[in-house]
């Protein structure tokens, strides 16, 4: 076998290793639980760097779990379903609809400046061949002459079940309110100057919230579409140049306290009485927030899932495996999940121990 | 049987009448030593004796202990039973009758009495620890004794009885010596019997990261046999990288000072767990209470103690690369603890120093539990008187036992008007003020102020006497602290002090000098406390001496180990846990004493 080439083939080992590589820098850029009534979770669905949204099944990767912790352990694991969702990477997925409804739909959106929908039980049963119910197309700017901007990318999306709406946060520093039935533009929110990071819907008021890349939180009137209100906007000018734009925000149960990921710092506010609370700091920037009950989950740019308290304490620091992290989600169960750079999706328990590490597959 | 009743039961000392009567019944060979069917036909008689006499103590209702005292008597009578018994003593102490027996009518009085009257009964033994004590009589009685107050515990409620307990123990720690090896689990037997069971399959419905569970309780299977962790290193690598898993997990999410407080009230307020339980729906509160936490980093410690430790042979030892892991593991296992609320810190120091003592104990055992009774050097006459022999000075040396002696041979010393007396310091500076007077022209070499035992003197007076002149040592050196009265007036301008600048500092000195004299008095007391301390330090120190047996015995040794249940024994009052050893004692023929006894001592100790 030794020094045998007559059956190289060159093709297939240049193949491996782009593949290889591509799995390395491939990016899960969220995750999200499905809609379930089973108590313990059992897949979650990626949206990663290379466009795809997949689900994975978490039990079977529990099962072949190695006892304990290392990230040089975390097997790549094969997805249940892979769907090719977007050309250009694919930035966040949501579920649209609850447990119970057979019509829950899983949205995604992407760099290629659409948001798609697919049933999730018809996503589960055919697989890979699943085709989405739902495409939404961000529109082009009109330039003099009849130019067109190119489609700006969508970089978070949320839901609005009771009005049937989809917000998106798009590149053109505009927010988008989508009507699910008619596919059409039911608003949109213009003010931010610069692209929009992420965007939470604030449903008891019917309110939207917006964080940019100019470093300021926007609160919209859904309605009419004004900007209510600019969260940190002083701060964001004070801090221009340096890493200040809102790269994530949160709303708790309540929809009455903000976090919101600035930088390395971590802001709580009160919306009714629109006050900072108290403001934390990171050794990284942070990437994304999330509420548990009252304590604050925060991810970013490095292998860490912070706990803090309202008051910006930090109250655990859990290693986690991406050395990068873009997406934190919680399980009703309390069950974390940590998705980030190389792929990796790391599950931590409510214990605060791994409950599984694995890498997605590329395309 | 009536006659010798009514013989060995007179009145008066036994000491009058007890061999006599014992010549008389029995006609024994040798006048004053029974020989071995004669002990036996006393003891036979006795026993029947002690018998009759509970019986019709119990008949009459009376308590047996006073069973027999007659009224007019008073208060120095005694009662028959107890009277039976002090002549037995007496003719066991006096080697008359085989020692045995006293503790053969103890056992049987013990046994045929109620627990009240046990109580009276044991009051009695109490009374004659001493003479029970002897050599002679402790040798043949030992086992025997051990029994029955074995018995009798077994008897007792652990519950209600904490008290008689509390006595037997203490009787028991006193009765046998520390170095006593009965209840010393000489071969380190673990006992693996003490399994933890947990949950192998999955609860259904609820979510828990039932891999972290299994991870967590498997550890207890190494805790309870650490034996098995030496030996196979395949088991080894699996019990590290569960350690790893658990300890990053606790490192990961650590207690705040709140959930240690809220978990300790609780603690204080709820009965006290033996073991913890280990259903998987708890797990996620047991990982927030900081005293589960503790128990596990604690067995933690214990068994890196138990594979740090010298092997008996050493093709077993651990070998390099398991001691690198035990200490990275140890390191941060300290770390957790010291961060652990409340008090991390106090915990650490405390468990460290009990493990300290631990290896001493294991260090005993493996020397062959050499007794700590040191025997008294036999002075070595020297044959010939040609070395003088020292004198010994009560106190040292002869000086100190002069000084010592000085105020019983002077008893009016103080009152003595020649007697020294700190001097003024006025006349005190006379010396060094004449060489500062540039008149009497003193040459540098020869200045007062170069000596130094003088300057420091002189300053110490000062700093009693005048404060202000104390104070100007500050600015103007030692010459400034000369009275000024003392210099000639051109040398004097020289080292006054600016006025306004005097009264400030004048204020501040006061403030000194207040708090100067404080802290003297200060120093003047605790020179006596300390003795007190030192002599009870020491005390201490035996009594824990033989406590942290109780954790080798118990822990390491028999009581199988840290598994939470031996930990608990180093939290207060375990009943679990001096059961357990208890059972241990019995099967080891005999005992638990110091185990037991150290059992309870530990306890207080380690709570602290």
């Amino acid at each position: 076998m030794c020094g045998d080439a007559t059956s190289w083939d060159e093709n297939a080992y240049r193949e491996s290793i782009l593949k290889e590589r591509e799995l390395q820098t491939l990016t899960v850029f969220r995750t999200a639980w499905p809609p379930s009534s089973n108590p313990t979770p059992d897949s979650i669905v990626a949206a990663s760097s290379d466009g795809s949204v997949a689900s994975y099944s978490i039990s079977s990767c529990v099962a072949k779990l190695p006892l304990g912790f290392s990230s040089a352990r975390a097997q790549p694991l094969e997805p249940d379903v892979f769907v090719q969702g977007h050309d250009g990477p694919a930035y966040d997925v949501k579920f649209y609809g609850d447990v119970g409804d057979d019509n829950v739909l899983l949205l995604s959106c992407g760099d290629d400046g659409r948001i798609r929908g697919w049933k999730w039980k018809e996503f589960t049963q055919q697989g890979n061949d699943v085709k989405p119910v739902l495409d939404l197309m961000n529109p082009q700017h009109k330039g003099p002459w009849g130019a067109l901007s190119p489609i700006p990318e969508t970089n978070a999306i949320a839901v609005d079940k009771k009005e049937g709406s989809i917000f998106s946060a798009a590149g053109d520093s505009c927010a988008y309110c989508w009507d699910v039935e008619t596919c059409k533009i039911k608003m949109v929110f213009k003010g931010h100057s610069e692209y929009l990071h992420c965007i939470v819907a604030r449903n008891t008021t019917n309110q939207i919230i917006t964080g940019s890349e100019d470093g300021t939180a926007r609160l919209w009137d859904c309605r009419s579409g004004k900007c209510i209100q600019i969260i940190g906007s002083e701060k964001g000018k004070k801090m221009r140049g340096f890493s200040s734009c809102v790269s994530c925000i949160a709303l708790d149960a309540s929809e009455s306290w903000l976090a919101c990921g600035n930088g390395r710092s971590l802001s709580v506010w009160n919306l009714p009485a629109s006050e900072c609370v108290s403001r934390a700091q990171t050794p990284a920037p942070i990437q994304d927030v999330m509420f548990n009950d009252n304590q604050i989950l925060a991810v970013g740019a490095e292998p860490v899932l912070r706990r803090f308290d309202m008051n910006g304490a930090v109250l655990s620091q859990i290693p986690c495996a991406p050395q990068s992290s873009f997406s934190v989600c919680l399980h009703p169960s309390g069950v974390t999940a940590v998705g980030g750079y190389g792929g990796f999706v790391d599950i931590i328990s409510q214990f605060g121990s791994h409950y599984c590490t694995f890498r997605c597959r590329s395309a | 049987m009536e006659m010798f009743k009514e013989a060995i039961l007179q009145p008066g000392p036994p000491e009058n009448f007890a061999l006599q009567t014992v010549q008389e019944f029995i006609k024994p060979q040798r006048q004053t030593k029974l020989a071995q069917d004669e002990n036996q036909l006393l003891e036979n008689m006795l026993r029947t004796l002690l018998q009759e006499l509970v019986a019709s103590a119990v008949q009459s209702g009376e308590e047996i202990m006073k069973y027999g005292q007659s009224i007019d008597d008073g208060e120095n009578s005694q009662g028959q039973i107890p009277r039976l018994l002090d002549v037995v003593l007496y003719l066991c102490e006096r080697e008359h009758v085989e020692g045995g027996m006293i503790f053969q009518l103890l056992e049987d009085l013990t046994e045929m009495s109620t627990m009240r009257n046990c109580k009276d009964v044991f009051g009695y033994i109490e009374s004659k620890q001493d003479i029970l004590g002897k050599q002679e009589l402790f040798a043949r009685g030992k086992l025997v004794m051990l029994r029955t107050c074995n018995q009798l515990l077994r008897r007792l409620s652990k519950a209600n009885d904490v008290v008689f307990c509390g006595r037997i123990l203490m009787f028991l720690a006193h009765f046998f010596p520390l170095s006593e090896r009965s209840a010393v689990n000489i071969k380190g037997v673990f006992n693996t019997s003490n399994e933890t069971k947990y949950e192998k399959d999955p609860p259904a419905g609820i979510a828990i990261d039932f891999n972290f569970y299994k991870t967590l309780w498997s550890l207890q299977e190494c805790f309870c046999n650490p034996a098995s962790l030496a030996i196979a290193p395949a088991k080894w690598q699996k019990f590290t990288s569960s350690l790893m898993v658990v300890l990053s997990t606790f490192e990961a999410q650590p207690l705040s000072e709140e959930e240690g407080d809220a978990n300790n009230l609780e603690d204080e307020a709820t009965a006290f767990n033996i073991k913890y339980l280990t259903s998987s729906k708890l797990m996620g509160l047991e990982l927030k209470d900081p005293s589960f936490r503790r128990h596990v980093l604690v067995q933690c410690l214990i068994l890196f103690d138990y594979l740090k430790a010298p092997g008996k042979n050493d093709k077993d030892g651990t070998s390099e690369s398991m001691k690198e892991d035990i200490k990275s593991s140890e390191e941060r296992v300290k770390n957790l603890l010291e961060i652990t609320p409340p008090k991390g810190k106090d915990f650490l120091h405390k468990i460290e120093h009990i493990l300290e003592r631990e290896k001493n104990w294991v260090w005993w055992k493996r020397d062959g539990c050499p007794p700590f009774e040191k025997q008294p050097t036999v002075n070595k006459m020297i044959p010939d008187g040609s070395k003088k022999r020292r004198p010994r000075w009560r106190l040292g040396n002869k000086e100190l036992s002069q000084l010592w002696k000085w105020a019983d041979q002077n008893p009016n010393a103080l009152t003595d008007p020649q007697r020294v007396r700190t001097p003024s310091i006025t006349e005190y500076w006379k010396p060094l003020a004449e060489d500062m007077d540039p008149s009497a022209g003193i040459e540098e070499e020869y200045h007062h102020k170069n000596n130094r035992v003088y300057c420091w003197k002189g300053l110490r007076f000062a700093a009693r006497q005048d404060l202000d002149l104390f104070s100007r040592f500050t600015d103007h050196g030692i010459e400034g602290v000369v009275p000024p009265e003392l210099l000639p007036l051109d040398v004097r301008s020289k080292y006054q002090a600016k006025p306004n600048d005097r009264s400030k500092r004048a204020k501040k000195d006061d403030v000194k000098g207040a708090s100067q004299q404080v802290e003297e008095n200060q120093i003047a007391t605790p020179a006596s406390e300390n003795d007190g301390e030192g002599g009870r330090a020491d005390l201490e120190a035996s009594v824990a001496a033989m406590d942290t047996d109780a954790t080798t015995t118990g822990n390491l040794s028999q009581g199988g180990t840290p598994t939470p249940e031996d930990n608990q024994k180093l939290s207060p009052d375990t009943d679990g846990g001096q059961e357990a050893e208890a059972e241990a004692g019995q099967l080891e023929a005999d005992t638990e004493v110091e185990a037991a006894v150290i059992d309870g001592e530990t306890d207080a100790e380690v709570d602290l």
